[in-house]
């Protein structure tokens, strides 16, 4: 097993680093722009799926 | 107020990729049942054609592109449309579609039961169909951009975000996988090799899973539950999270599949913390899908499509929590190379994707035909054949798995392999591929039931090709002074969605970015040389029968590994192997070290009857390689293709290549000849090309005294 092999490949340090920041970064942002809508909003968004009358409502079982 | 506008929705296309979701899916999980018995009964090998090398490729790709790509696009189609309230953008770019990826499919079922195949799992198929899977895929894409570019609706739905989300991955990913040079119309090298060829693949392979059978149904389950259970999300706050930080960790958590290999360490501890991570986005995921259904659970009991879904979403949760348990390195040390893993895989593909096509699709059935479903009795009654026939499918394969692994793995107290050959340790578990068989059934007869209730309510009713809509034209936004930034970004949803899917692949550039420092670095072993043309030949048709399918070519560094096999593989071993094949499964035994284990004239036998060699293998026999001519059409090709991706072979090798091939199969038809071989042009018989190939195999840092026999 090489196990040192990055270590002759430079200093990739930041690289570990790197996606830690990067990963808190977008996690946080997705944080702070889910509890930064309107209530309403999300509201009117999550009921998208819903705003469509159902064809077959009066044949269901 | 904007003026309402009267359009239509294109159901035709919707209920195109629902019939073909339907028979594709059927022709998928029959041959994965063909494959099933060829493991219990090497009878049901079938001509060179259908063999289980050949055919494993035949099921994954069935199963995965065709039966749970139609099923993306069956969704995407229906829901898109409607999120966005506004037709397709092309009716021609939704046939191009359509018609292209069933003559995709088709040239998979033609090819990889010819042995055409690039050896890379998921991405076996060769250049030209690599082609066309870009331009079909560019094809959806626009098709898809067009269609958000002319919305009536503002906002974009999350659904839309996680389909956004798999069509920039999986276009990257396709692409970058699929870096090879053609050799001739149906063969190729790669243009990475060995350690890097093994990241890239499974960089790709665990993307695959997550951007091609993740994402795109979690968008399915964000549009369909809701509209099943007939109330909104449970959380939308959390479906923004949920996307987020699953589609950003997704794409670090590859290298999980090569652990304890030649992979450098660090890019193995960051796939399993980032596995690890992605329990939290799933279980987030899965737990805003069940809870949508608070105060619907009585419904669940009577609506056999909530049940579908349920247990979709559940099978999701269950395989997104083993996922990241497999990626422990030590559980991993158990799992990998074992049944385990395909059960894991078919909770995904069985639960989760199977589950929820079908709920979509007899949801689907009767609103596109204006009737009601033929029986909602069948489909309860196929609700309990999925259910049970997934259980049954996987719990043995646990079992198989945990049996075979610790069976490996046992010492005597003399410190002995309790199980020194291997063969033992596969009959062990075929009780187990039985009751697997039995599963695989029972789960197939519930499609086919499902496909009858399907026709009979066509035939009930008849397709709505277009539905009739109206909606208000969308307004143009008037940015006001002092609003949120983000607002901004807001109004373009595709730049910010586009930048969002890019900047996420940041994650897959970072661990592909060492790969490539690495291709200076791996350490050279001076005695690691080029395969001879011969070699070459073999180790072609090595990937033309499968074989990486059953056997692995990577000794970890165990000690219960180094003592059946021998020493463990160095990253250095594998500079000249393109593809790399280190495989995922071993079926069968590992066979990096096999070269000089054996004679000739075993491998000879072992080739022709392996039951002659090893009583009570279940390895198909091979008869045509004593029969076939060795190509040697491209074998100059081949070399001078290898020399340009820096694979020093003498100059002018290429030119000498066939002599050469045909000298060292001169000389290993005498040597079986000696060992009591008698056949007519045995030096032109493909079985002298793998013979060279597997002698050779993991002996370069052999001591020489060992090969020399």
């Amino acid at each position: 097993m090489y196990k040192y092999i990055l270590e002759t490949a430079g200093n990739i340090n930041w690289m570990a680093l790197f996606a830690l920041l990067t990963f808190f970064f977008v996690f946080s942002m997705s944080i702070y722009l889910a509890f930064v809508k309107s209530k309403e909003e999300l509201n009117q968004v999550a009921n998208l799926p819903l705003a469509e009358d159902d064809p077959i409502k009066n044949l269901q079982n | 107020m904007s003026k309402v506008e009267t359009f239509s929705y294109d159901n035709k296309i919707v209920r195109d990729f629902g019939i073909a979701t339907t028979i594709w899916g059927i022709v998928g999980m029959v041959v994965g049942l063909l494959a099933a018995l060829q493991l219990i009964w090497p009878e049901f090998n079938i001509t060179q054609y259908f063999t289980f090398g050949r055919i494993r490729p035949l099921h994954t790709n069935a199963v995965i592109f065709a039966f749970v790509g139609n099923g993306i696009y069956m969704g995407v189609y229906y829901s898109l449309q409607r999120l966005l309230k506004a037709r397709m953008y092309s009716d021609l770019l939704s046939k191009i579609h359509f018609w292209g990826w069933q003559l995709i499919i088709l040239s998979a079922a033609l090819t990889l039961p010819l042995g055409i195949t690039s050896a890379s799992e998921y991405a076996e198929l060769e250049w030209p169909i690599d082609i066309a899977i870009a331009l079909v895929w560019i094809v959806f894409g626009l098709n898809m951009f067009g269609t958000i570019l002319k919305r009536r609706e503002n906002h974009l739905y999350v659904a839309i975000w996680f389909y956004i989300a798999t069509w920039i991955t999986v276009t990257v990913l396709h692409v970058v996988k699929n870096l090879e040079i053609p050799v001739s119309l149906f063969d190729s090298i790669p243009v990475f090799a060995g350690v890097q060829d093994a990241l890239i693949q499974w960089w790709y392979g665990h993307n695959a899973v997550a951007f091609f059978l993740t994402t795109p149904y979690l968008g399915l389950m964000y549009y369909f539950l809701p509209k099943a259970a007939n109330r909104p999300v449970y959380s939308y706050k959390l479906s923004i999270i949920h996307f987020w930080a699953l589609i950003f960790i997704y794409i670090w958590a590859g290298p999980h599949h090569l652990l304890y290999t030649s992979l450098p360490d660090w890019a193995q501890s960051l796939g399993s913390v980032f596995s690890l991570m992605l329990i939290a986005p799933s279980w987030g995921g899965m737990l805003n899908g069940l809870l949508t259904l608070r105060g619907a659970w009585d419904r669940v009991r009577r609506d056999p499509i909530l049940k579908f879904m349920v247990v979709a979403v559940t099978a999701y949760g269950m395989a997104t929590l083993e996922g990241p348990l497999l990626s422990i390195k030590s559980i991993n040390a158990i799992s990998h190379y074992t049944d385990w893993t395909v059960g894991h895989v078919h909770v995904g593909t069985l639960g989760w994707n199977g589950m929820l096509t079908f709920g979509v699709l007899y949801w689907l059935w009767p609103r596109l035909y204006g009737t009601k479903l033929f029986s909602m009795k069948l489909a309860n009654t196929h609700f309990w054949l999925g259910t049970l026939g997934t259980m049954f499918y996987t719990i043995p394969l646990y079992w198989a798995g945990w049996t075979q692994s610790l069976m490996w793995k046992k010492f005597t107290p003399d410190g002995f392999l309790a199980y020194g050959n291997f063969l033992e340790t596969v009959t062990q578990i075929i009780p187990m591929y039985m009751v697997r068989t039995l599963g695989g059934t029972i789960y197939v007869v519930g499609v086919f039931i499902m496909a009858y209730n399907l026709w009979k309510t066509a035939q009930a009713g008849s397709i709505i090709e277009n539905v009739e809509a109206s909606a208000p034209a969308r307004e143009k936004y008037v940015p006001h002074k002092g609003e949120h930034w983000h607002r901004w970004i807001e109004r373009r949803p595709i730049q910010m969605l586009i930048g969002s899917a890019i900047l996420v692949l940041i994650g897959g550039l970072v661990e592909i970015f060492p790969m490539i420092v690495i291709d200076e670095n791996v350490p050279k072993i001076e005695s690691v040389k080029p395969y001879t043309a011969l070699e070459l030949e073999g180790r072609d048709l090595y990937i033309k029968e499968g074989c990486i399918g059953c056997h692995s070519q990577m000794v970890r560094p165990f000690r219960s590994e180094t003592e059946r096999y021998g020493e463990f593989s160095k990253s250095g071993e594998f500079v000249y192997d393109r593809p790399f094949l280190w495989g995922s499964k071993r079926t069968g035994p590992d066979l990096h070290r096999v070269g000089g284990k054996y004679p000739h004239s075993w491998h000879y036998n072992h080739m022709l009857e392996p039951e002659s060699m090893s009583p009570g293998s279940i390895m198909p026999p091979y008869p045509w390689m004593l029969d076939q001519d060795i190509d040697t059409t491209y074998t100059a090709a081949k070399v001078k293709v290898l020399r340009m991706l820096n694979t020093p072979y003498p100059r002018g090798y290429e030119e000498r290549a066939v002599s050469d091939l045909q000298r060292q199969a001169r000389k290993i038809a005498a040597e079986l000849n000696e060992q009591g071989i008698e056949q007519e042009n045995l030096e032109n018989k493909e079985i002298v090309a793998m013979i060279a190939y597997l002698q050779r195999l993991g002996t370069d840092i052999k001591p020489k005294q060992f090969t020399e026999n």
